[in-house]
């Protein structure tokens, strides 16, 4: 069995379906990316799963489980998290009370006295380089250190899976690297992992396997040297540029 | 959030040993102002859990003082009961009302919220003018009593609850979760925290203490009716204090109503307008130039023209 | 009949009740600020209309265009140099802030014009005519009239000007308008002259038809709020349709339930309604 397998999951706006009967399998300790442009339905899939927004058609089981119906922190403790596309910082907390957050409410059997939800907090920023600003105030942070923070939280919940939204989104080159090497170390912890991203070299390099979404259906999925040579998602998504890039 | 809790209950404790000796060395009209300042304090204690840590500011929390009084009072006349027995009956209530009537009005957001609130007080208003068991607009009469002495211990003993039950909030799981909610509520719930079980029991907090405070009012005061229970200025004074001494700290509430009690009660020699007058200014400079509160001036020892004039720039079109 | 007196007793002061939430709406849709000093804007044009007819002599529908440019002018004040100042606040400090407005001006009428009931009462104030069965009073009539004609006006204004225009550019996209040229801090003080021009005319009418003294704005804040809501935030044609069936409401509870109950029947609806829909009987908006 599948740590999640979806089947047909669908949500509509009105007469607009942004995610059209997308069904999965992920892996237990697998990195799965997750591509398409913008648009194509990955973060209201991510959101549809996740439980912030209602289904409007299909099931999401996890461990054998359903999903659906469940609410939002309900799933956050069952051991699915995710972080969030444009970052949600507790702005008048520091950095590691907003840390603490995520160790005290996290998967079941997470941290219920402040002390040690305050060890966990500090553990995880210290794995994710950010102890240096521990008390720094969420507000003070730039852009990537902000990002380290989010990932931080949802780490702190001691997730089973972790959907992560563009965590990449505005880093440079470095700081990319930086990020791949911190999701991997995520990976080998033992959680395993969704990546949505549009960093294309950052999902070749993460991605055990990677699934395409296109208006909001999947367009295909398998193995990165695969999927991106495929001619329907070069032409849905990549643009031949980047296939002429990732031959040479 | 953080560092020795030691030494604020220190002071604390020096302070409440203070105020309990005080009757016997003051006028009875400095015990009589006392009161009124620590039922003002209590309040804006009580609006502080709902308004200050969870970020719900609820416009209408008079009704759980109202609800409080009236329960009390209508126990203590028509029932009979003890004081002893209403009291915590008046409170018990308004504790329930809040949470029932909490469970869909807290799905409500920003205006939508604040308004819903002010329709909740104003209603209960109106039920209670219409209820021949509150006495409807004629009101109630409590039996006498002989010393303001109980009520002077009694409302200390309820602002020091509500101040403690802050306290704990400020570090505790359930006031972080609070504190998450009002700083981005979708990311608190993905973070697993129950949003609307939270809230409505932040909501609930703040009622009970409302309605014990009420509840005390009634018998000090005796007599109570519909429009001079269910005063939205009450709303605001606690609002006010909350917001001018410091929402979401633990003695910014107290600090607040320290001050403008004070303040008020020089001016309200004068006319009962004048007071309220007084009030309404105060709302209008606090919001101007301290929407962040005294608590939060002393903390960062910063007090100068051009920090408030920041504050304008900020906020302006 | 008695049905039908009721139904036209309703709409009539349903008129009055869409003409006052028109001005709430307004300010509420262009510049995300509910005015909890509504009320105390209708109760200073009751005032303004009072004071006219009893010094003055004016006629209170005379005097309505001067009650209408002096509440204009205090509005416009009022958003210019006060409340401009705190527009990007958060939602809870803006509320704050027309709260100690509203304590405020009361207070002041308070002090100046003491509590004393007053009322408008022309000559004409009891004046009747009845048509199949239903009496309406003269006052009542052309008290809906001046609504009507008065929310006509304002519709145009808001759809046809180059004025309304500009107020509309600036509800719906603020830094676009700001980047076109229109003076946001202007547009925004005139909008709060509107609304608080349609209060005023308000007032002077409901001091024709009811008592006016300093605290009679508080309900009719939230009044105009539940028919705000009630039609649907930000459409001007939910408010006046929110305007009569408020109206039809308290008439019919009142004449079939209790006189006493029509308050607690528009709060009801309002706490009901925004559980149930909150965008509204006619429109949505963000």
């Amino acid at each position: 069995m599948a740590l999640i397998e979806a089947r047909g999951v669908t949500k509509r706006f009105g007469g607009l379906a942004a995610v059209a009967e997308v069904s999965f399998d992920l892996q237990d300790g697998e990195i799965l990316g997750l591509i398409g442009p913008n648009g194509s339905g990955k973060t209201t899939l991510v959101n549809v799963i996740t439980g912030a927004l209602p289904y409007t058609g299909g099931d999401v089981r996890f461990r054998g489980d359903s999903l659906r119906g469940l609410p939002s922190y309900a799933i956050g403790r069952l051991g699915v998290s995710r972080t969030f596309q444009i970052v949600k910082p507790f702005r008048n907390l520091t950095v590691v009370e907003n840390v603490m957050v995520g160790a005290l409410f996290g998967a079941v059997g997470g941290a219920r006295a402040l002390a040690d939800a305050r060890h966990r907090a500090e553990e995880v920023l210290d794995f994710v380089a950010l102890a240096h600003r521990a008390d720094a105030q969420a507000d003070d942070l730039n852009v990537p250190e902000r990002k380290r923070m989010e990932l931080a939280r949802a780490l702190a919940m001691r997730p089973t899976v972790l959907f992560l939204d563009e965590v990449m989104a505005g880093l440079n080159p470095s700081e990319i690297d930086a990020a791949v090497t911190l999701i991997k170390k995520i990976r080998d912890r033992g959680t395993t992992l969704v990546v949505i991203e549009h960093v294309m070299r950052a999902i070749r390099d993460l991605s055990d396997r990677i699934l395409v979404l296109f208006h909001g259906e999947k367009l295909t999925e398998g193995p990165p040297q695969e999927v991106l040579n495929n001619p329907d998602v070069v032409s849905a998504y990549l643009g031949r540029r980047f296939v002429e890039q990732s031959r040479a | 959030m953080k560092g020795s809790r030691g030494k604020p209950l220190v002071i604390g404790a020096a302070v409440v040993l203070a105020l309990a000796l005080a009757p016997a060395g003051l006028s009875p009209f400095l015990v009589q102002f006392l009161i009124n300042l620590f039922m003002l304090a209590a309040l804006a204690e009580s609006w502080n859990i709902i308004g200050g840590f969870t970020g719900y500011a609820s416009f209408g929390n008079v009704a759980f003082f109202g609800i409080g009084a009236y329960t009390t009072g209508v126990l203590l006349t028509a029932a009979e009961w003890p004081f002893a027995l209403a009291l915590p009956a008046g409170g018990l209530l308004a504790m329930a009302f809040a949470g029932l009537i909490g469970m869909p009005i807290l799905r409500l957001k920003g205006h939508y919220f604040a308004i819903a609130t002010l329709g909740v007080a104003e209603t209960m208003r109106e039920i209670v003018y219409n209820l021949k068991i509150t006495g409807g607009g004629t009101g109630l009469t409590m039996p006498i009593t002989r010393s303001a002495l109980p009520f002077f211990y009694l409302m200390l003993g309820i602002l020091i609850a509500a101040t403690l039950v802050n306290w704990w909030i400020s570090a505790s799981r359930f006031g972080y979760g609070l504190i998450a909610i009002r700083e981005d509520e979708d990311a608190a719930a993905a973070m697993g925290i129950n949003a609307a079980l939270y809230k409505t029991a932040a909501f609930a907090l703040s009622g009970l203490f409302a309605g014990l405070t009420g509840g005390v009012f009634a018998y000090w005061i005796t007599f109570i009716d519909p429009e001079g229970v269910f005063r939205v200025i009450v709303t605001i004074q606690m609002i006010i204090m909350a917001v001018f001494g410091g929402m979401g700290t633990v003695v910014g509430p107290l600090l607040g109503a320290l001050v403008l009690a004070t303040v008020s009660e020089v001016l309200s020699t004068q006319l009962v307008s004048l007071a309220e007058l007084f009030n309404g200014f105060i709302v209008i400079l606090v919001v101007l130039f301290m929407p962040k509160g005294l608590a939060e001036v002393i903390r960062k020892r910063e007090f100068s023209l051009r920090k408030l004039a920041r504050n304008l720039r900020e906020y302006r079109v | 009949m008695l049905f039908l007196q009721v139904l036209i007793n309703g709409l009539l002061l349903g008129g009055l009740y869409g003409l006052m939430a028109l001005g709430m709406s307004l300010i509420w849709g262009v510049m995300n600020i509910v005015n909890i000093a509504h009320g105390a804007l209708i109760m200073l044009g009751a005032y303004a209309t009072f004071w006219m007819f009893t010094l003055w002599g004016w006629d209170p529908f005379v005097s309505l265009p001067a009650t209408i440019a002096l509440l204009f002018v205090y509005g416009y004040c009022l958003q210019r140099f006060l409340l401009n100042l705190v527009v990007r606040a958060q939602l809870f400090l803006t509320l704050l802030i027309t709260f100690g407005v509203e304590v405020v001006m009361v207070n002041l009428v308070r002090i100046f014009w003491s509590s004393d009931l007053r009322q408008v009462t022309p000559g004409y104030a009891g004046a009747n005519f009845s048509v199949g069965g239903v009496t309406v009073p003269y006052v009542r009539l052309w008290v809906f009239m001046t609504t009507v004609v008065l929310s006509i006006l304002f519709l145009l204004l808001l759809e046809k000007t180059r004025l309304g225009r500009a107020i509309r550019a600036t509800s719906e996209e603020l830094r676009a308008a700001r980047l076109t040229g229109i003076p946001v801090a202007h547009i925004y003080a005139v909008t709060f002259g509107l609304g608080a021009a349609l209060a005023g005319a308000a007032g002077g009418m409901w001091g024709m038809l009811f008592p006016i003294t300093p605290i009679m704005g508080g309900g009719l804040t939230l009044k105009s709020f539940v028919v705000a809501v009630l039609g649907g935030l930000g459409t001007m044609m939910g408010a006046i349709v929110g305007g009569l069936v408020l109206g039809l409401a308290e008439s019919f509870t009142s004449t079939y339930i209790g006189p006493t109950y029509p308050n607690a029947i528009s709060f009801g609806l309002l706490v009901l309604i925004l559980i149930v829909k909150p965008t509204g009987l006619v429109g949505r908006r963000g």
